[in-house]
């Protein structure tokens, strides 16, 4: 046999041989175990919240976002968090559950965020990327849009667009299109 | 047949090809497969299995050669297989026409050699960290050499890896240029390429209308489809280039391949394998590892080695082998790894095939806390692997694979 | 705006033809253009020594579609032939070698046809040439030296390249034979390279449109800022440049402090703290602020004297005309392409239609000067195109003329290969190429005997480690191909038969080299 076999030889233990011809051993894979320190270093203000269906599956999970301050102020909305296998060679895919009326995020709940797409690098972390979902509630961008009526809208009138958000917020109408209600009703 | 060729090409001694049993891996257009088989065949070994779950396309027939038009919507592995084993005698080929992925340790175990075919960087990753999971420093038969090749137009390469001892193809992943992305709001609002229109059409309009319940990239129906999107949205805005052949370039990724480049790269690895089998001369492994091939300006190689990364997440990060008392309970495990030198933990999070306990965020360490008190061997088996994170630890991280001490004595 | 161009032919709305499908993966390297060159070929392969690397050979060229090839071969299949050739099986053996190779090489593709001729005592090889014509002609080593100049006098007479092959062992070398100049326009350059904008040059079109972009570049809104190309604000601020010190940024130094001033013009009191145009502006300043520069090889064009068969060929006649624009202009043609960079549609469109419609008139010009010529009359209007745009990447092979002597050659190699380990350089492959060429008309030979041969040429062979070495290797082969060998030769020698047809890409000039046991090509002008 090739000399590294033989520089490798160690003695044969017993129980290779039954754990070769026995049952698969599970093992932890790359994506898992970057996924496992992403979310326990995570460090939430109390505007955010994460909730897994299943405690064993941590590569599907809902972010959900109240923010405090700015435009979206009182509102509550959700995103899906889709991590693949390729995680982090390959950036989490994040949807907008609810139809909000918003420049970066489209009727779909597709989201511009750089990070979430061009500029994504291994090197990133769920917590930008949730800090970077937070940063486009505070401040919308209008010069890049995914919904264009939006962007145009926040451009040419920010009072107008401030006052269009809370009617899409309490479910109403915009341009025909409806939108669902986010608004946090307290009881 | 064989004895002849030896004859007259006479080599110096070696072991007998026969005892070798190879596998070839092979996923996608590219082609390398049908090479590959042909080279080992002809080479003298004499045991190869072939897995591929792909059927044959007429865009294969220019360069799979061991495919008719008559075989289009055939297994590839089925009929390169049958093809070789009928044309050089005395080769037996076993085919597997599923994933890569639907095979297990066992399977992978019975081999001498992995050569590797692939297309995807996703499928050529799975294998590499298969192979380096799979071994194990007390068992010699548990190296498995992998040679992986690649193309691209008039380019390509090959390279050797010998996982765990070095640079595995995880550690290469900066040899490929990802693919640039365009920012989803470039396809919406502004775009200025006929390849936005294109990808405005994949991504977006598709999803607003779905026009079949799912996207098949192989349904000229659906290339249609997007061809046609595309080419109204580059005529709303003046832009020029959108063609049905561009279209399904870019929603199926396309890269340009041809029989000649196949050849180069697929004999390249095979005169690896044809090395490390015979060790007749040295092979690309230990020193130099990596053959980068273009053919587009004269011809270049260049040959060179690729230095293994120590914080490589899958070579440089083996599971360490840990004993535990399967009787104790998950807490306890907990506290016994505060106190192990290397690890140290202040707060440590786990999970194996489930989730043993995770310190955050709040919702899951509420749901995984009741693991705490059950037994280790209620949580995990015999040989199974944790993975540990720790914020103390910052980005190092540790995966142990459980050796019960004991039997377990179940509680149940 | 400027102007609408509306070239664009509508495409078909039908999917691709069968061909199409047929060759997709390989269109998209060398277009249709490529591929007819390919179907209108007709290879030859005379077939000499084991026998698999010129069936290697052929294996690549009949599946991308090469219109009909040819085996010449004198041999009959033996038990030997089917362990290393994959286009010969039992039912072949005792048969015409050439007849069963065609065979079954001819199955792998139905557009292609193949023909076979067998020679021997009875059928002598001339019979070979009497009707038929081939555009390229491939032989394998060791070849009959009778042979070898039967072809050779044919090549040379009909100037249709000649291409040698010899594998043997771990080694093989082959070898290009190009008759006179040979010329290449389309070189398929990377397409990073390709970037010509002549921001150091504008012409009224361009500055009238910089300036519109930037008028009152201060009090834009935060949108229209943030979406000037890239182009314009480089412009807009090589213009403010020039004002200020009365030239443009010409040193690495003054391009950096030029690259500062553009940086300090973005704007950052936004949610961003910055602007993607603008970190454009800032990446592209090192590589576009410079006058474009002749390449050697486009020099090279320049300066060749073609001979009188050469000069009427539309090839020289438009290279002519290029070289008379170049000197009234210190530029060559603009190519006319513009790289995507953040900017509204229409604004980008219409940046793109100012590249063109400069690229067409330049095309124009050109155009002019080539039907002066008494040959230019019937050059199509897209090679003159196509030449432009590829301008400053055209290069010119030689073929085989006057390269150095192998004395010569011989001492820079090994002279090289005294410093290789210190200066990290891989040795030199021509001990490998001298001792195959050594056996070049003989099926075998002694390792002493082919150092002898050697010798001949280089006396001081028999004292040089790697000569011997090599030598011993080519000995113990005993003419014997290795499978992996010839097929990764028969690929190399593929590439390089597709290049020189179609004439595409860079054929090498003139012999590769390739070691198997170190993994290594070396590209030598022998």
């Amino acid at each position: 046999m090739l000399n590294i076999w033989t520089m490798k030889r160690k003695q044969q233990q017993d129980d290779n041989a039954a754990a070769a011809s026995g049952t698969k051993k599970k093992k932890v894979t790359a994506a898992q175990l970057r996924v496992q320190k992403d979310l326990s270093e995570l460090s939430l203000p109390g505007t955010m919240e994460t909730t897994f269906k299943d405690p064993d599956d941590l590569l599907n999970f809902e972010l959900k976002i109240e923010p405090d301050e700015g435009m979206y102020k009182g509102g509550r909305f959700h995103f899906t968090f889709e991590i693949s296998s390729e995680f982090p060679h390959q950036a989490p895919k994040v949807l907008c559950k609810e139809k909000i009326y918003h420049p970066n995020i489209d009727l779909q709940g597709k989201v511009c965020l750089n990070i979430l797409r061009e500029d994504w690098k291994p090197v990133l972390n769920l917590q930008a990327v949730i800090v970077g979902l937070q940063f486009l509630f505070l401040e919308p961008n209008a010069s890049d849009p995914l919904n264009k009526e939006a962007a145009e809208d926040l451009r040419q009138n920010r009072e107008g667009f401030k006052r269009n958000v809370r009617q899409a917020m309490g479910g109403g109408s915009i341009k025909a299109e409806h939108f669902d209600k986010v608004l946090i009703t307290r009881v | 047949m064989l004895k002849q060729n030896q004859e007259s090409c006479s080599l110096p001694p070696r072991m007998d090809r026969k005892e070798y049993r190879l596998l070839i891996e092979h996923r996608g257009a590219g082609g390398l497969g049908c090479e590959i088989l042909k080279n080992l065949a002809l080479s003298g070994f004499k045991d190869i299995h072939v897995i591929d779950m792909d059927t044959i396309d007429v865009s294969n027939l220019n360069r799979q050669f061991l495919f008719r038009a008559s075989d289009v919507g055939n297994s590839k592995a089925e009929i390169a297989a049958r093809f070789v084993e009928k044309r050089v005698k005395g080769v037996s080929i076993t085919p597997h026409n599923c994933k890569i992925q639907d095979k297990d340790d066992v399977f992978y175990m019975q081999f001498s050699i992995v050569i590797c075919g692939l297309d995807s960087i996703e499928a050529r990753r799975w294998i590499n960290s298969a192979l380096v999971n799979l071994f194990d420093p007390e068992d010699e038969d548990s190296l498995k050499p992998l040679i992986d090749g690649g193309t691209e137009g008039f380019k390509g390469q090959a390279r050797v890896v010998f996982p765990t001892l070095t640079s595995c193809l995880e550690c290469q992943l900066d040899m490929h240029a990802p693919r640039t992305a365009v920012p989803l709001c470039t396809l919406a609002t502004i775009p200025r390429q006929p390849e936005h229109c294109i990808e405005w059409a994949h991504i977006i309009a598709w999803e607003n209308d779905k026009p079949f319940p799912a996207l098949d990239n192989d349904d000229p129906e659906h290339i249609t489809w997007l061809f046609q999107k595309a080419l109204a949205r580059a005529k709303e805005f003046n832009i020029s280039g959108v063609t049905y052949s561009l279209t399904q370039g870019v929603v199926k990724n396309i890269i340009p391949a041809i029989a000649s480049t196949n050849a180069i790269i697929a004999a390249s690895c095979c005169n690896e394998a044809f090395k490390i089998a015979t060790q007749s001369n040295p092979c690309l492994g230990f020193e130099e590892n990596y053959m980068m091939y273009s053919g587009n300006d004269s011809i270049y190689t260049y040959t060179f080695k690729h230095e293994k990364k120590d914080d490589c997440p899958v070579c440089g990060n083996l599971a360490r082998e840990l004993a535990v008392d399967p009787n104790i309970t998950l807490e306890e495990f907990i506290a016994s790894l505060a106190e192990r030198a290397e690890a140290q933990l202040k707060k440590p999070s786990i999970t194996a095939e489930k989730t043993l306990y995770m310190q955050a965020p709040p919702q899951l360490e509420k749901l995984s806390r009741p693991n705490l008190v059950k037994k280790m061997g209620e949580l995990v088996g015999n040989g199974d692997e944790i993975g540990v994170t720790d914020p103390s630890l910052g980005a190092v991280d540790f995966k142990y694979k459980m050796k019960f001490s004991r039997d377990f004595a179940s509680t149940a | 705006m400027t102007e609408i161009v509306t070239d664009q032919t509508p495409p078909v709305l039908h999917g691709p033809s069968d061909k199409e499908k047929k060759y997709d993966r390989q269109l998209r390297l060398w277009a249709a253009s490529g591929q007819k060159a390919l179907e209108d070929a007709h290879i030859l392969l005379l077939n000499s020594g084991s026998g698999t690397v010129g069936v290697e050979t052929l294996k690549n060229l009949v599946l991308p579609g090469i219109g009909k090839f040819t085996i010449a071969d004198d041999s009959i299949v033996t038990e030997a032939d089917l362990g290393v050739n994959f286009f010969l099986d039992e039912d072949c053996l005792g048969m015409s070698r050439s007849e069963s190779c065609v065979r079954l090489l001819q199955e792998l593709n139905s557009d292609v046809e193949g023909q076979h001729y067998q020679f021997g005592r009875d059928r002598p090889l001339e019979g070979l040439f009497s009707d038929a014509t081939f555009t390229l002609i491939l032989y394998t080593l060791p070849i009959d030296s009778n042979n070898l100049t039967l072809i050779q006098k044919y090549a040379n007479e009909k100037k249709v390249p000649l291409l040698s092959i010899h594998s043997a062992g771990f080694y093989s070398y082959f070898q290009t034979h190009l008759p006179g100049s040979f010329p290449i326009v389309d070189t398929h350059p990377d397409s990073t390279a390709t970037t010509d904008l002549r921001l150091l040059t504008p012409w009224p079109e361009l500055s009238e449109f910089a300036q519109s972009v930037t008028k009152d570049i201060e009090n834009q809104s935060a949108h229209d800022h943030g979406h000037i190309p890239y182009l314009a604000i480089l412009l807009h601020h090589l213009a403010r440049w020039q004002s200020e010190h009365g030239a443009l940024p010409s040193t690495y130094k003054e391009k950096t402090a030029f690259r500062n001033f553009v940086s300090a013009s973005t704007r950052t009191d936004n949610a961003e703290g910055g602007e993607e145009n603008f970190e454009e502006a800032v990446a592209a300043v090192l590589k576009t602020i410079s006058s474009p520069h002749l390449s050697g090889a486009v020099k090279e064009v320049f300066d060749y004297k073609p001979d009188e068969v050469e000069s009427v060929s539309s090839f020289w006649i438009i290279a002519e005309a290029i070289k008379t624009f170049y000197s009234k202009h210190n530029a060559l043609p603009l190519p006319g392409s513009v790289p995507d960079m953040k900017a509204q549609s229409t604004i980008y469109v219409q940046l793109q239609n100012i590249y063109k419609s400069k690229a067409r008139q330049d095309v124009l010009e050109v155009l002019e000067t080539v039907r002066v010529h008494p040959g230019g009359k019937d050059i199509p209007v897209t090679e003159v195109e196509i030449f432009c745009k590829n301008a400053a990447f055209i290069k010119l092979i030689h073929g085989k003329t006057s390269p150095a002597s192998i004395v010569e050659i011989a001492d820079k190699e090994f002279e090289s290969d005294d410093i290789a380990a210190l200066a990290m350089m891989p040795l030199s492959l021509l001990p490998i190429y001298l001792s195959l060429n050594a056996t070049s008309h003989v099926p075998s030979a002694s390792s002493s005997e082919i150092v002898a041969t050697i010798s001949k040429i280089i006396p001081s062979a028999s004292s040089n480690p790697r000569i011997v070495k090599a030598a011993e290797e080519v000995a113990r082969a005993k003419g014997g191909e290795l499978h992996n060998i010839s097929s990764l030769t028969g690929g190399m020698v593929a590439q390089e038969v597709i290049k020189i047809v179609t004439q595409q890409y860079i054929p090498i000039d003139n012999t590769c080299v390739f070691d198997g046991i170190t993994s290594r090509t070396q590209v030598l002008r022998v």
